[in-house]
């Protein structure tokens, strides 16, 4: 099945057929969840913001027009609730004082394919720079990055989710990439001189 | 030429057109920096591809969601309900005025009760008009105006 699809499937669900709405669900769950972990670090909590995306959706269909592109749609939603998320927990860790060890990434929760204990080491070393990385980031950087790398959407998708010119989200991805190059190093092929144009 | 550092993003990901590709590689040729400076930003690309797949959601997932929709209103019955408040007005109305008094009574508490919900439920409104990130109506600038400056207060 394609993203039209789920467009199909999001109509057929503003004319009353919850099965549908099941299903598109269903299909979304996996790259939801993990969209969401790029921004609070956390399975569980991912898992949660996944379904709170999946229940805006469910309240919101009626507000879709099968003209519009349904994962830009989505992820529109999405976004902005992962955003606010992020900028809740902030407050809440301003106001609460310095963190302690129970906000540092779950890792234990991601998986790795990595069979060889060395392998599996640098695979969580890699997994956790890049947590660092996403949470150093500016949001909306963060955002166009993670649409872009992690979930493969075109810089025209991305500018539709973003609601922002293509030539803003080609600026938000090139700064995002510079700033990962710079935290990856350790784990690239080589390093190089950064040029200033 | 000027360094091209600013568009070599956008030519990895082949997200420049045809003559703006073009002109990009043609400097690279000739630019040690500028290809030093690509390597790099294609080894964090590397880097990103190594990474572990998406965790699969947990077993229960499916259901936990099933669950919190099932708490929300079905789109069939929210059609069916608003079309038959009209036909329960009537008799509900003979109920309603016998009913009276002892609404009077309890009138206090209970308004208590639906100023609570009221906000409940213009906070969630709040929520789903904040993450569609538009404003329609006067109606939706007007609540968020006043919800915005119910959380000023709050902070203070």
């Amino acid at each position: 099945m394609s993203q039209d699809d789920d467009a199909a499937l999001l109509v057929a669900f503003q004319r009353g057929d919850e099965a549908a709405f099941r299903l598109l669900y269903e299909r979304n769950a996996r790259s939801m969840i993990a969209f969401c972990h790029r921004f609070v670090r956390d399975a569980a909590r991912a898992e949660e913001l996944a379904q709170d995306v999946f229940v805006k959706l469910y309240r919101m269909a009626g507000r879709y027009r099968p003209e519009a592109r349904f994962k830009t749609f989505l992820y529109r939603v999405a976004t902005n609730h992962c955003l606010n998320e992020v900028r809740r927990a902030e407050f809440t860790a301003r106001a609460s004082g310095p963190v302690g060890d129970d906000q540092a990434p779950d890792l234990d929760a991601l998986p790795s394919s990595a069979a060889d204990p060395h392998d599996e080491a640098v695979a969580r070393s890699l997994e956790q720079a890049v947590l660092a990385l996403l949470g150093s980031l500016p949001e909306k950087q963060r955002a166009a990055f993670v649409l872009c790398r992690f979930e493969g959407l075109s810089y025209d998708e991305i500018a539709e989710t973003l609601e922002t010119s293509v030539s803003a989200v080609k600026s938000l991805i090139h700064r995002a990439t510079v700033s990962a190059a710079a935290a990856l190093a350790p784990f690239g092929p080589g390093g190089g001189e950064e040029v200033r144009s | 030429m000027r360094h091209v550092v600013d568009e070599l993003t956008a030519l990895n990901d082949g997200a420049l057109d045809p003559a703006a590709r073009r002109a990009v590689e043609a400097h690279l040729a000739g630019c040690d920096p500028c290809r030093a400076e690509q390597r790099r930003l294609s080894g964090a690309l590397a880097a990103l591809a190594r990474l572990s797949a998406a965790p699969a959601p947990s077993p229960y997932f499916s259901a936990r969601l099933a669950a919190r929709l099932a708490g929300e209103p079905p789109r069939s019955l929210v059609g069916r309900l608003a079309a038959w408040r009209w036909r329960l007005a009537l008799p509900a109305g003979g109920l309603a005025a016998a009913a009276l008094a002892g609404v009077l009574v309890i009138r206090q508490q209970r308004g208590l009760e639906l100023a609570a919900a009221a906000q409940l439920d213009l906070l969630q409104e709040y929520e789903t008009i904040a993450s569609v990130g538009d404003v329609e109506t006067a109606e939706d600038a007007a609540l968020i105006a006043s919800l915005d400056s119910f959380e000023r207060e709050g902070a203070r």
